[in-house]
This record gives structure tokens, sequence and C-alpha cells, in this order.
């Protein structure tokens, strides 16, 4: 049995991506399952999805605790989340990295394949999403599936839900991604700390998990302690503002749902907090002069 | 007066809370919780504000924030109330519940508590649909619109009820104060929340929060949906106070639904014939709320050809 994990951000379609790989290997005359991992996450937010494929009849039902593949649609992921937990020495991984192999830290040695999906998906597709670019990577660094099957299969799903031409051009995404991906060796550097959880015995829980703020070995907890969740990574474009054109009318300040810019210097200027944009671009998209844009990538 | 420019820097409702990027309920909390300030209680029932905004241990609210069921804003809000008086302390106590946390399953209690006239203050993020559960239907999902459940098949595309008239069945408590707010006016917006903070009794403020995902549209664009729905009629921005009910922006001219319609992928199936049954919807809505006396009709009143889903009960309730 062949077992794979997913990680993504919400919207990005790392579900869809799992299901349609199961579909690609039962068109191989394989056995396949996929499923999510259920959550309350949100767009941006990061999420899982598993997929197992056998010659045989699947009858687990787990998590894939052990995986012979880790496919990552999102190298952001890397800052905050160990990506490799678990998989086995001989197992590979697929990323969309603008980086080589060689230069990325998994923290782990493993044959790793790279592919600027976003950048594939950003020229094919008109937005950032990488879920059937990396299904071309995936094919290629792994060989589980065809990369024929893959563009079937990609056809098939999203021409039945958005209309055969877009599923063109998702096939076309997943075969041009195939062909460019880097394969190589990891580097396996860093040391990735989970995050630690709180985890109190129920003595210590306060009545009616009433909670004040205070700081545990997780962290801040209670009253305003999401303020410790850097939200960054979930944004692939980011506002550069123009400090000679802003009139400091203050409305990308008003609708910015993060509360990320904020008001500095005696409350003359602004600033951006880039770790809260998620780079929605409603400052961009509401600045009566245009002071805003957003530019891709980290500022 | 609160201005943008004199509005409060801090954040009590802290960066680092796990909306979607552009969530138009997320700038909706924000902003009307700088304007009611620190010494405010909150409440809020089963919903996305209340996933985004606490994750147990975690928390993005600095007021204190209780959080128990889906169904009992009104009531919750009232007991809150009765505890912080019994005390002798002076707070606000807001509630922040969706549109499926008022107008289907929280209507009653709600309604419980505007009945009372408890000095609480209601507040609707009206998304037009259970967002957190994943998109279903509404009382406050509009005509056309598709949701995992109203979906989009080939006799039937989207949802066949019109939205709920929610502020007729509240001001219908005679209430002191209910007012609609759109994120996109904010100085109609912050007016508003002033108003109510500083009123005695039970106030209800409607505000109409885009969706990212559940409208499917640009993260960029939810903002300016909101301007787009009052020029257009879809969403109009009124006042009732002590019985008496005011217009508080009159859009120049009415602009066509498709202009609105277009920018939304729950939109985008819609028919020409389904878009014309929208807009006579909106037209009746506009006349009632725009038309000075005296004036005619802005709208020509069309008669729809036979439609499915639209029966006479359909017509008798919602116009021709
Ligand atoms: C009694 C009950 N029924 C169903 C649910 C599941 N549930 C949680 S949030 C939610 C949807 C909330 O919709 P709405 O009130 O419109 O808020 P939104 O998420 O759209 O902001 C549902 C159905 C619940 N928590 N409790
Ligand atoms: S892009 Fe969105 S989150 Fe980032 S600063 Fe602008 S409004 Fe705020
Ligand atoms: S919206 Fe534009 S002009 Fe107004 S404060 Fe922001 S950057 Fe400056
Ligand atoms: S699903 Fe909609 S309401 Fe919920 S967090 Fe996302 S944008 Fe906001
Ligand atoms: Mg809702």
């Amino acid at each position: 049995m062949f077992e794979l994990r997913f990680h993504g951000r919400g919207g990005q379609g790392a579900v869809m991506a799992a299901q349609t790989l199961a579909e690609a290997a039962v068109i191989e005359g394989n056995y396949a399952v996929a499923f999510p991992f259920f959550g309350a996450e949100r767009r941006g937010a990061p999420v899982l999805a598993f997929a197992r494929i056998d010659s045989k009849k699947i009858f687990s039902k787990t998590q894939v605790y052990v995986p012979d593949c880790v496919v990552v649609l999102d190298d952001s992921l890397l800052d905050t989340i160990d990506v490799v937990s678990g998989i086995k020495p001989e197992g590979s991984v697929v990323i969309n990295s603008k980086e080589e192999p060689d230069e990325i830290d998994l923290g782990k040695e493993l044959r790793t394949g790279a592919i600027d999906a976003t950048s594939v998906a950003l020229e094919i597709l008109k937005a950032p999403i990488t879920n059937t670019a990396i299904l071309g990577a995936l094919a290629r660094v792994t060989g589980i599936v065809k990369i024929e099957s893959i563009e079937e299969a990609v056809k098939t799903r999203f021409g039945e839900r958005l209309g055969a031409r877009v599923g063109e051009r998702n096939a076309l995404a997943a075969r041009i991604a195939y062909e460019k991906t880097v394969i190589g060796i990891s580097k396996g550097i860093k040391k990735l700390e989970t995050k630690k959880q709180w985890l109190p015995s129920y003595q210590e829980l306060p009545v009616g998990g009433a909670l004040i703020e205070g700081r545990t070995e997780a962290g801040l907890i209670g009253p305003g302690s999401f303020i410790e969740n850097k939200v960054s990574g979930w944004a692939t474009f980011r506002p550069v503002r123009d400090k000679a054109k802003c009139t400091m009318c203050l409305l990308c300040w008003f609708y910015c749902p993060e509360g990320t810019i904020v008001r500095i210097s005696d409350r003359g200027d602004l600033m951006t907090n880039y770790d809260y944009c998620k780079g929605c671009g409603v400052c961009e998209n509401e600045c009566p002069v245009d002071a805003i844009k957003m530019v891709r990538g980290r500022v | 007066m609160i201005t943008i420019k004199t509005l409060s820097d801090e954040n009590l409702f802290t960066a680092g809370h796990t909306a979607c990027p552009g969530c138009g309920v997320a700038m909706s909390i924000r902003n009307a919780i700088r304007v009611l300030g620190k010494d405010t209680v909150v409440y809020v029932p089963a919903s996305c504000a209340v996933v985004f905004g606490t994750t147990f241990p975690y928390g993005a609210w600095k007021v204190p924030f209780f959080h128990t069921a889906f169904e009992n804003t009104g009531a919750c809000l009232t007991g809150m109330q009765a505890a912080f008086e019994i005390k002798g302390k002076h707070v606000i106590s807001a509630g922040f519940a969706g549109d499926g946390g008022t107008y289907d399953i929280g209507l009653q209690s709600m309604s419980g508590a505007a009945e009372r006239n408890d000095d609480v203050l209601y507040i609707c993020l009206d998304n037009e649909a259970y967002m957190n559960t994943g998109i279903q239907r509404s009382g406050g999902t509009p005509f056309g619109a598709w949701t995992t459940t109203t979906p989009v098949g080939k006799k039937i595309q989207g949802n066949r009820r019109f939205k709920k008239n929610l502020g007729d069945i509240v001001t219908a408590h005679e209430i002191p104060y209910y007012a609609t707010l759109s994120i996109g006016h904010p100085l109609d917006f912050i007016r508003k929340v002033e108003k109510a903070k500083n009123i005695k009794g039970f106030r209800f403020l409607h505000m109409f929060t885009p969706c990212v995902p559940g409208w499917k549209i640009d993260p960029a664009k939810s903002v300016e949906i909101t301007k787009r729905a009052v020029e257009s009629g879809m969403w109009t921005l009124y006042e009732f106070e002590n019985g008496k009910k005011k217009i508080t922006y009159k859009p120049g001219k009415m602009k066509s639904v498709k202009d609105y319609l277009l920018m939304q992928g729950r939109f985008r199936h819609m028919s020409e014939e389904d878009i014309k049954i929208l807009q006579m919807w909106v037209c009746k809505k506009w006349n009632l709320h725009y038309k000075e006396k005296g004036e005619p009709d802005i709208c020509e009143i069309v008669q729809p050809e036979e439609h499915h889903g639209i029966t006479e009960e359909h017509r008798e309730m919602h116009g021709p």
C-alpha cells in the first residue's frame, strides 16, 4: 500500500488533489481512497488531506501517520509545521517551491521534487490554485500513477464541476509541472519543534472553561492570545504603500479585516505589520488614491 | 461623535484570528467593538465568528467573551445583563449572531429579549447563509443564490425563496432602535454603532457582511460589493427609532441588480428570467423605501413568464 499525506492551506484544494489522485489510481485499475482531516479550518489556514493506493481493497480508515509520500502545496507551511513527520526513510516529498530541492531544509534528507506550482498556476489558470500542478509533479517524483492518468482524472473531475475548458487548462497545468519538476535531495539541518499543546488535567481546567489571560507551555492563552498566531504565511500577495501618494484618509486602516494596518508616530502615519496580513487586497482595492499596490512574495 | 479619525486604535479584537482573507464579518466585528469600547461583554453563538474569533484555549477578544449554544443569543444577553446589573456594573451586553442564528434558529430567543425590551445590544452579522458549516441556505439567503442546499440543477437553479424581511419582524417589537449597516459605508456604520451604544433598551444592529467562499467572490472586492448592494437596492441603509423609519443613505439612481450579481459566483448561473424576478423584488423594496410622496414608481414592474418554483402564493407575497 502506498500512503500519502497532503499539506496545504484552506482554499488551495488539498482535498481535491487527494481525491483526483485517487481517481487517477482507479483509472489504472488500482484501489484508492482519499479523505480530508476534519476541522474548522478557513481559507488560508493549514489543512491536511490523505490518500491511499493499493492493488488490493483498502480497509484502513485512519489518518496517515507513516507516509510514503508527503505533498506540500505551500512551502510557507515549512516554517511552522513538521511536514515530514513520520515519513518512511525511503519516502519522497513533493513540494511547491521556487527553490531547488537541495536548498529546501526539511529537517531530513529525503528524495524531493520541487516545482514552482504557484507560477505555473498563475500563468495557466490565472489564479494561485496549485492543486493540479502539484499532481503533475507527484506523478513525476513517485511514478505511483502515470501523468496521462492524472490528466484524465483532472479533466473529468474539474471538467464536470467547472466546464470542459477549465478541465483542459488544469490538465495542462499538471503536464507543465510534470515536465518542470526538479528532483534532488532535501537538506536535513533544522530541528523543527511542533508547537506544544496546552493539555491541562481536568482539575486544572477552570469552571465553565472560563479563561483569564495566561502564559503556558503552549504560549499565551485566553483573551487576546490569538496575537501569537502569525498568519503571514496565508498571503500570496502583500500590500506596499506609497507614502507620497497617501492622503491618510484611513480607509485602509478601517477596512483591514486583520487589524494589521496600525497608526504610528502619534497617529500621523500608518504601518503594515506583515505578520498578520493575509493578503486579501481590500486595502489596495479601496484606497481612493491608488497608493497601495499588492506585490507577490515577501516584502 | 466618533469619526474614522477619532476611532480608537486599540484592537479589542486582535490580529491573528483565523477568518478567511477579506472576511466581511471580521471587518464588521473589529470596527463595532472599536466603537463599543472595553466596557463591553460579548456573546457569540455557534457561527464562523465563534470559530475564527476563539479556538479554545485561544481567542481574539480582549473583552469578556461568552459562548454557549447556537439558538440562544437573545436569552444569553438578557441573562448576562441581569447578572451585571445585580453586581452594579455598568456594561454593554453585546451579542454577535449570524443570519442563521437570527433569522432562523435564534428568532424566538431574540424575539423574547426584544419583547421584554431588555437593555442589550443584538448584532446580526448577515452573510446570507450558514457559512460555518459549509454554506447552507438560511432565511437571509437572497433569491437565486447558490448554496449547498439550494444547488444549481437543470430544473431549479439556486434559492427559490426571497430574503426574509427581518427588519420588519424586529421593528414590529416596537424596540427603541434598529438599524441596517454596511461596512462599505464607514461614517454611517460608526454613527449607528455609537448611537446604539448609548440608547437604553433593546437595540438591534443588522450588518451586511460579505463572505468570500460563500459568495464566491474575490477577497479584495468584499467592501466594494457592499457599496454595489446599496446602490442597486439589494441592501438598504436605514434606521428605525421610536416608531419612525428613516433612510440614512439614498443612492442617486437605481442600478440594475446585474451590476451586483455579476461580481459573485453564487449568482453566476442565474437566467435572465430569474434576474428579472429578483429585480422586481428589489424594485418593490426600492419604491417602498426611497420613493418620496407623489413620485412615480422608479422601476417598471414587468410581469415574469411562468416560472418553476414561483407559486401563486409567492406572487401574492412578493409582488406580481
Ligand atoms: C443547535 C445547533 N444546530 C446546528 C449547529 C451547527 N452549526 C454551527 S455554526 C452553524 C451555522 C451558523 O450560521 P450563521 O448563524 O449564519 O453564522 P455564519 O457561520 O454564517 O457566520 C451551524 C449550522 C449547532 N452548533 N447547534
Ligand atoms: S491585504 Fe488585506 S490583510 Fe493585508 S493589510 Fe491589506 S487589507 Fe489588511
Ligand atoms: S486608503 Fe490609501 S490614502 Fe487612505 S490611508 Fe490608506 S493608503 Fe493612505
Ligand atoms: S466563511 Fe465567510 S464568514 Fe466565515 S470566515 Fe470565511 S469569509 Fe468570513
Ligand atoms: Mg451566516
